[in-house]
């Protein structure tokens, strides 16, 4: 008695143990006479296995079962009542089974899933799906996955060719089973049922086919999805990184960052967080259509919001000026427009202009007056730190000549040094003055944002604060966007979807930040 | 904000000119706008762009040019409250402060008045 079907059947379905022990179970208790019933049990919980495409039942471990031994006595059975038996059997299956699992459409369906999804993945996949030995009338069944199908049966051909007693009995009509199904044509035996089963099997098929595609764009959804947190993921880690929370990492700035400015990343990462509970609050108050008291407040929060950040800066700007003037804390579409420090106060103006239509004609005097001094303001601070950098510069710019005797021998070392020391002392003092320009710019960017409060109505200055902090939060998306942006593959058909998917980043993105 | 310059001389027993902050002040009544400035301070740079800018002609004392702007520095200093002296502006006499106060009021709309009234501006 060979055991090999009953490993084929049993191994590594643990979740169908119950069953198959209850299929077992039914059969013991109506005994092997009926060859149908017992027949049912055991390509059902076959067909159970199918939906575990995990399963290599080949390989698995499990408890034996006497399916070889059923299967063989049910074979058995089945020859010595000779043709006109197996003609009945044959026949007799479908209202047997149409009896016995009256559920059976669902789980019908189940296999149906699990066996595309496994032929799908890999026509290869030894899902050993072996109903196969007598199970013609399971053809149907099993046939959800035509691949998979042939597969086991050539599977189990070979495994049963191994065994004598079952190649007498089987391989006729296992060979018979597998033209059968690849080709769809009816067998000499049973033609009317085949007929009808190979329609009910096309129709199977097709179904299984809109199911896969179906999952197939889930699927594709799924990922475009993930790309879109990855691409959050990678913002905030870049947001960290540069908060020096992941020094040890290689952070932004290579990990040298100063205790100053340390601590002030770490605390414009706090002040970033507040940032975006402030625009909400801004965001919902406009669309409950708050009362003008109570949107003041939440305005005037806004603003201490900001003096914040100000003050905080005004702190690190002695303990490091070169951290703030360079715009490390900052992302990197941010530092392009880095202005002494910090955004423009004059591009404040600008974010205003675009947003709002509604201005009285004393606001829009107010206003222009207000670009007028913000870009004449900037415009003194940048020429003074113009100043400030060519001093610098002529002081340390040495005169290859001033060491130098008038009959060109170098005189004392000691002058020498001294000058160079003198130089560098010169230097540092001029250089100190930065921490005065960061200061004034800072001044000018807090004062530019009190006078659009001054000028604008409250509900017009909640909308003016929102759109400023989503023109920001804006640039740091972009950032994100741009050091995520796909850069292989620019050629050929790539590029087209590559572009396709950045726009729908940017689109959703944008999505955010319409419609206020 | 204007001084009490006279309870100063008064209390001292030199009565001269060379009383720094009397002179600042004296020098500061002279012309409409009046900037007390260091010659290499770059932020005294930047606030003369800034009149020049708008349109006006200020009167810049060069404090490290005059013999005795060093005592004048000191006396600006106490007078501003800060370590450093200049730039400082005067306009109309009065003391309108350092760059972040000129800057702040520029901004908060309070300069060009201030200007006009002092006959610096005319438009």
């Amino acid at each position: 008695m060979s055991f090999i079907s009953e490993n084929i059947y049993c191994r590594g379905w643990s979740e169908e143990k119950f069953f198959c022990m209850a299929s077992r179970q039914r059969v013991g208790e109506t005994g092997l006479s009926g060859s149908g019933p017992s027949n049912q049990h055991m390509p059902y919980a076959v067909l159970q296995g199918i939906g575990h495409p995990a399963t290599n039942l080949i390989n698995q471990q499990g408890p034996a079962f006497d399916f070889g031994e059923l299967e063989e006595a049910i074979v058995l059975q089945g020859i010595k009542l000779g043709d006109d038996a197996k003609k009945a059997f044959f026949t007799a299956r479908p209202a047997a089974t149409l009896e016995m699992f009256p559920s059976w459409p669902m789980r019908f369906q189940q296999t149906s899933r699990g066996s595309s999804k496994s032929g799908e993945e890999s026509s290869d996949s030894g899902s050993g799906l072996n109903t196969d030995a007598q199970l013609e009338p399971e053809s149907p069944i099993s046939n959800k996955a035509p691949p998979d199908q042939a597969l086991d049966q050539r599977q189990l051909q070979v495994e049963m060719a191994s065994d004598d007693t079952f190649r007498t009995r089987l391989t006729p009509n296992q060979q018979a089973n597998p033209l059968e199904k690849r080709k769809g044509a009816p067998s000499s035996t049973s033609e009317k049922v085949l007929d009808a089963k190979t329609l009910r099997r096309l129709a199977q098929n097709r179904e299984a086919a809109r199911k896969s595609r179906l999952r197939k764009k889930a699927y594709v959804q799924q990922l475009e999805s993930s790309r879109i947190k990855l691409s959050q993921l990678e913002q905030d880690l870049q947001r960290a990184r540069s908060q020096g929370l992941l020094l040890g990492v290689g952070g932004s700035s290579g990990g040298n960052i100063s205790s100053g400015a340390a601590l002030f990343d770490m605390e414009y990462g706090r002040w970033l967080e507040d940032e975006q509970r402030h625009m909400s609050e801004l965001r919902t108050g406009l669309q409950a259509h708050l009362s003008d008291g109570e949107l003041r407040l939440i305005v005037d929060r806004y603003l201490s919001h900001y003096d914040e950040i100000f003050h905080l800066k005004g702190v690190t700007v002695k303990s490091d000026v070169f951290h703030l003037i360079t715009g490390m804390w900052n992302t990197p579409a941010e530092r392009c427009f880095l202005w002494m420090g910090g955004f423009r106060p004059s591009e404040l103006i600008k974010i205003l202009m675009a947003e709002l239509d509604a201005f009285t004609e004393q606001q829009l005097i107010g206003i222009c007056s207000l670009k007028q001094s913000s870009q004449q303001a900037e415009e003194a601070l940048s020429q003074g730190l113009e100043q400030l950098h060519h001093s610098l510069s002529d002081t340390i710019a040495s005169d290859p000549l001033s060491s130098l005797g008038g009959d060109g021998i170098i005189t004392n070392n000691n002058n020498h040094v001294a000058d160079y020391m003198g130089q560098m002392a010169l230097a540092l003092a001029k250089l100190s003055n930065l921490e005065g320009f960061v200061r004034q710019a800072d001044n000018l960017r807090q004062q530019t944002l009190h006078q659009i409060r001054r000028i604008l109505t409250v509900r017009q200055a909640a909308r003016s604060f929102l759109a400023i902090g989503e023109y920001y939060d804006r640039l740091r998306a972009l950032s994100t966007l741009w050091a995520t942006r796909p850069r292989e593959n620019m050629i050929g058909d790539d590029s087209s979807y590559q572009t396709t998917t950045e726009l729908q980043m940017v689109q959703t993105t944008q999505s955010h930040f319409s419609n206020y | 904000m204007h001084y009490q310059m006279g309870s100063w001389g008064s209390y001292m027993s030199s009565r001269s000119v060379s009383d720094p902050l009397e002179r600042v002040e004296r020098l500061a009544s002279e012309n409409a706008v009046v900037i007390f400035s260091i010659s290499s301070c770059c932020m005294c740079h930047a606030i003369k762009r800034l009149f020049c800018g708008m349109g006006v002609n200020p009167t810049v004392h060069e404090l490290d040019e005059d013999p005795r702007g060093k005592e004048m520095e000191k006396a600006l200093m106490r007078l501003l409250g800060t370590s450093s002296a200049v730039p400082v502006v005067f306009i109309g006499g009065k003391l309108v402060g350092s760059m972040d106060r000129v800057m702040a009021s520029h901004i908060n709309g309070t300069l060009v008045p201030l200007l006009k009234d002092a006959g610096a501006l005319w438009l």
